[in-house]
């Protein structure tokens, strides 16, 4: 734990109305910390939350008619929590960018290229309008875009899916912000196309020293760029555990999620995949959560308790109550 | 790649322009077909059943009824080029004059209602959309829906009782064609087409608006911290104002039907009001003649329409 | 027991979305309807006869008064419903059927040219206000409500024969329609037992809400003098007859208006509820 962390959330919870009495909590309990110049990957299947947590850090979770019922959720030393629109003006954009889930967003599609990433560098009202194109080229370069020239006067519908990503990013980083929130940036894209697109965001961090929240299902395919891993299951972080450390995990979620993938490289045998499916919102079980999909459960997981995350090692979290058993 | 891509935008345009072309070709077949295609002499018919054979003959030469159908059509044709649409047999004076004098007022009904409902409805329906809270949008959609299920003569009935027989504020005869006096006839006719084209465009801008703020590039807007008024312009209403505007332009020929009912209940001296006398007198020509005029100024403003949205939109399909 | 289970399945039904419009609009309906078929024929009064004094005002045995002629308003108002319901039902129903059987065939012919003369002809005729070819027509054909079917028929058919033959073109694509040619069904069976179910879901749809438009053109032709003729009850006919005694009796206009505006809204409800069930929301 650092003394003074870029981002810190602790016991988060969020909450939906889904009708004027009926609420449900969607995030339980997430509690992570996101130091200066570190990639964090945020992991979890549909529907564990980590969108939402997302959302609460770029300050949008009222569009989906959701909003943070308890915890603490502080940026720099601003509680985002309180924050009206006034600090929000001077973070977002700014000093947060976001990149948006590839699949569904990309660019505005009734604005070209070229203007988006005005708009983006304009935040800074200071910033001269005769730089502008100069700067908007310059960006296109980072994010390593062809014919930049040509791509400022298109609109979305003209590029293909990893030049709007790039685009997206390009928008980002305009302002040099000190976190971008990534979620699911590459979802929906070749395999080719989402190794260069990681491969861009490591190398925005070496360049600018900018911490990055990824979010993804895919723990294989961040696993490499990350530099700490935090588990979301259901609605609570399960794990946090340093990417370099993530075969020696003591969480079964976590290694279930690392062995499922399909290994390219070597393929061995049979595909593993994750028993049964993920509870859905509202119907947690009590005690652990995974409990009813996991191969060391015992009657003690299952009894209705609180699991906090319980430091095992240097930087490792874990909320298995079996942890110090599970070994590989 | 930058003139390919202007070349792939103007390729999109000539061929819509082409396909109004080829339905206002289409249409100059339909208004030379409505005379013949019923059964029966026309010219017969207008002259009743006591008619000199002479009399029908001199009149089946006025309508071009004499030949086979093929010259018929090229003299049909011709006439058009000329800038001929026939003559009125009420009256004698050419249609083309005829139309010349009677539609500006009616186009500055069309446009004039077009621009206040726009005006009203832009704001209503995007902040509407924009906040759907539950019973703002259900007062709504109700009061919308009512109004575009009452024909437009009886809220004009209602506006009279009101504005006429009540206070005398609207005037029902007479009309003064001179600009400052002209509005005491045309506001209550602009009036009633302004409720009614508001009704129509802010449902539809309603639902568009209502699709618009659920797409991920709004959010991402948010997000990146963009000004009131950018963002209320590029991502709201830009991107759901194709829908709108396509809807507009079809709105504004249906528009220009109704004010064939309209203008005879104002007694506006307008091409509709002529349209309708036309038909109780059986003056062909003239009722072909304004067939034709309606028809082409309704392909043109759906051409513009298409146009207007893909320049706003690209993603529109015209 | 079984009053119970019906009553809260009724209630669970008005409670998804649309339901409620749904129900609101078919009770509208079935309200005018029946003061339609009751008042008319087995009410005191005859629409034509002159019962009393012109322009009385409501009384018990006149609940909306008299017209400008001395017959009961509230007769005249109810005897339309069956003329303007009735002319608009035909009036949807003949471009209905016609629109949709020429879009189905047209969306499986394969001659270009008859497809493109005949896509052009729809194009040309959709290209009018259907208010001024109606009007335009009706000048060759004379006045009155069965020129005003037969302009329905002839003109209107062409934006059903728009909408079904894309349908019919999607439909046409689709795997089953493929499995059913390989499987030897007949042409014939094809077109009846998959085509036009399918097609034909999509232009009833756009007929319930073609049938408030048409509504509104058959009276409002009728308040040009165009469609009914005297002395049939009508309510545009109605509302132009009382134009000229608006400072006697506002009645004139405001019952067959109010009728008219209730049956438009009611099918409108119906309209809005079912496309809202549709989407879900």
């Amino acid at each position: 734990m650092s003394i003074n962390p870029l981002v810190s959330i602790k016991d988060l919870k969020i909450e939906v109305r889904v009708t004027r009495a009926k609420r449900l909590s969607i995030v339980d309990s997430a509690s992570f910390e996101i130091e200066s110049g570190k990639i964090i990957g945020l992991i979890g299947e549909s529907g564990s939350g980590k969108t939402m947590l997302c959302r609460s850090l770029v300050g949008t979770l009222d569009r989906r008619g959701a909003y943070i019922a308890a915890g603490q959720l502080i940026f720099d030393g601003i509680d985002l929590i309180a924050a009206k629109q006034s600090v929000w003006n001077e973070i977002r954009g700014k000093r947060i960018g976001y990149v948006p889930q590839s699949a569904l967003a990309g660019p505005n599609p009734v604005m070209t290229i070229g203007a988006q990433l005005a708009e983006a560098i304009l935040q800074d009202e200071n910033f001269p309008k005769s730089d502008v194109e100069k700067r908007s080229l310059e960006l296109l370069n980072i994010v390593q875009i062809r014919r930049p020239e040509t791509v400022l006067k298109q609109y979305q519908h003209e590029l293909s899916g990893g030049m709007k990503q790039r685009v997206m990013i390009a928008c980002a980083i305009a302002q040099q912000p000190e976190l971008i929130v990534a979620d699911e940036p590459t979802t929906g894209l070749d395999v080719t196309v989402q190794a260069e697109i990681m491969e861009l965001l490591k190398q925005i961090r070496k360049d600018f020293n900018t911490s990055i929240i990824l979010v993804s299902h895919d723990l294989p395919l961040i696993n490499e760029i990350c530099d700490d891993i935090v588990v979301m299951h259901a609605g609570t972080t399960v794990e946090k555990i340093p990417s370099k450390l993530i075969k020696t995990s003591k969480h079964p979620y976590t290694i279930a999620l690392y062995n499922s993938r399909i290994d390219l490289v070597e393929p061995k045998g049979q595909l593993k995949t994750i028993n049964g499916q993920p509870p859905s919102v509202g119907n947690w079980p009590a005690g652990c959560r995974f409990s009813e999909r996991c191969d060391f459960v015992k009657d003690k997981c299952r009894v209705k308790q609180d699991l906090p995350l319980i430091e095992i090692g240097s930087n490792h979290q874990t909320s298995c109550l079996r942890y110090d058993e599970i070994a590989r | 790649m930058p003139y390919l891509m202007k070349s792939q935008a103007l390729r999109i345009l000539i061929g819509r322009l082409g396909r109004a072309l080829s339905v206002s070709f289409w249409v100059m077949v339909i208004s030379f077909a409505i005379m013949r295609i019923i059964p029966g002499d026309p010219a017969s018919a207008r002259l009743g059943a006591g008619a000199e054979m002479e009399a029908i003959e001199e009149l089946r030469k006025t309508l071009n009824l004499n030949g086979s159908i093929f010259s018929q059509f090229t003299n049909y044709v011709m006439g058009l080029l000329q800038g001929d649409l026939g003559t009125s047999l009420q009256t004698g004076r050419t249609v083309i004059d005829i139309v010349s004098s009677t539609l500006p007022l009616t186009l500055y009904l069309i446009i004039f209602s077009t621009f206040f409902a726009l005006l009203l409805s832009i704001p209503i329906s995007t902040s509407i959309a924009w906040y759907a809270k539950a019973p703002i949008v259900y007062v709504f959609r109700s009061v919308t829906a009512v109004i575009l299920a009452t024909p437009n003569f009886f809220i004009a009935m209602i506006g009279i009782l009101i504005f006429t027989v009540r206070v005398n504020w609207a005037p029902v005869f007479g009309y003064d064609p001179q600009f400052p006096q002209n509005l005491k006839y045309l506001w209550l006719p602009i009036l009633v087409n302004t409720l009614i084209m508001t009704s129509v465009i802010s449902r539809v801008l309603f639902s568009s608006v209502t699709e618009t703020k659920e797409e991920e590039f709004v959010e991402t807007g948010i997000i990146r911290g963009v000004g009131r008024r950018r963002f209320f312009w590029f991502y709201i209403l830009k991107p759901s104002m194709a829908p709108t505007v396509v809807l507009l332009s079809y709105m504004m020929g249906t528009m220009l039907g109704a004010t064939v009912i309209l203008e005879t209940i104002f007694s506006l001296p307008g091409i509709g009001r002529e349209l309708v006398n036309a038909v109780l007198t059986s003056d062909y020509p003239m009722v072909q003649g304004i067939l034709l005029i309606f028809g082409v100024i309704t392909v043109f403003l759906s051409f513009t329409g298409d146009v207007i949205a893909y320049l706003l939109d690209r993603r529109v399909k015209i | 027991m079984k009053l119970k289970t019906r009553w809260a399945n009724f209630k669970d039904w008005i409670a998804l979305p649309g339901g409620f419009g749904i129900f609101s609009g078919l009770t509208m309906l079935v309200i005018i309807i029946i003061l339609g078929i009751i008042i008319p024929n087995f009410g005191p009064y005859n629409s034509d006869d002159f019962v009393g004094e012109p322009f009385a005002g409501p009384s018990l045995k006149h609940p909306f008064g008299l017209d400008q002629l001395g017959r009961d308003l509230m007769t005249r108002t109810f005897s339309s419903v069956g003329v303007d319901l009735g002319v608009a039902f035909l009036g949807v129903s003949l471009p209905l059927v016609i629109g949709t059987v020429i879009g189905i065939v047209l969306g499986l012919a394969k001659n270009k040219y008859v497809l493109s003369l005949v896509g052009s002809l729809i194009d040309g005729i959709n290209a009018f206000p259907l208010l001024i070819i109606a009007v335009a027509m009706l000048t060759f054909l004379g006045s009155g409500l069965k020129s005003i079917v037969i302009i329905l028929a002839i003109t209107n058919w062409a934006r059903y024969a728009r909408i079904s033959r894309t349908r019919a073109v999607i439909v046409s694509k689709q795997n089953y329609i493929e499995a059913a040619k390989t499987l030897g069904y007949s042409k014939k069976r094809i077109i009846l037992k998959h085509m036009t179910p399918n097609v034909s879901s999509e232009t009833v749809a756009y007929a319930l809400s073609d049938f408030i438009l048409v509504i509104i053109i058959i009276s409002g032709l009728s308040f040009l003098g165009l469609g009914a003729q005297p002395p049939t009850a009508e309510w545009g006919s109605m509302i132009a007859d009382g134009r000229a005694f608006l400072t006697e009796s506002a009645g004139l206009i405001l019952f067959p208006g109010l009728a008219l505006c209730w049956s438009a809204v009611a099918l409108s409800f119906i309209v809005e509820g079912i496309s809202r069930r549709d989407r879900g929301i």
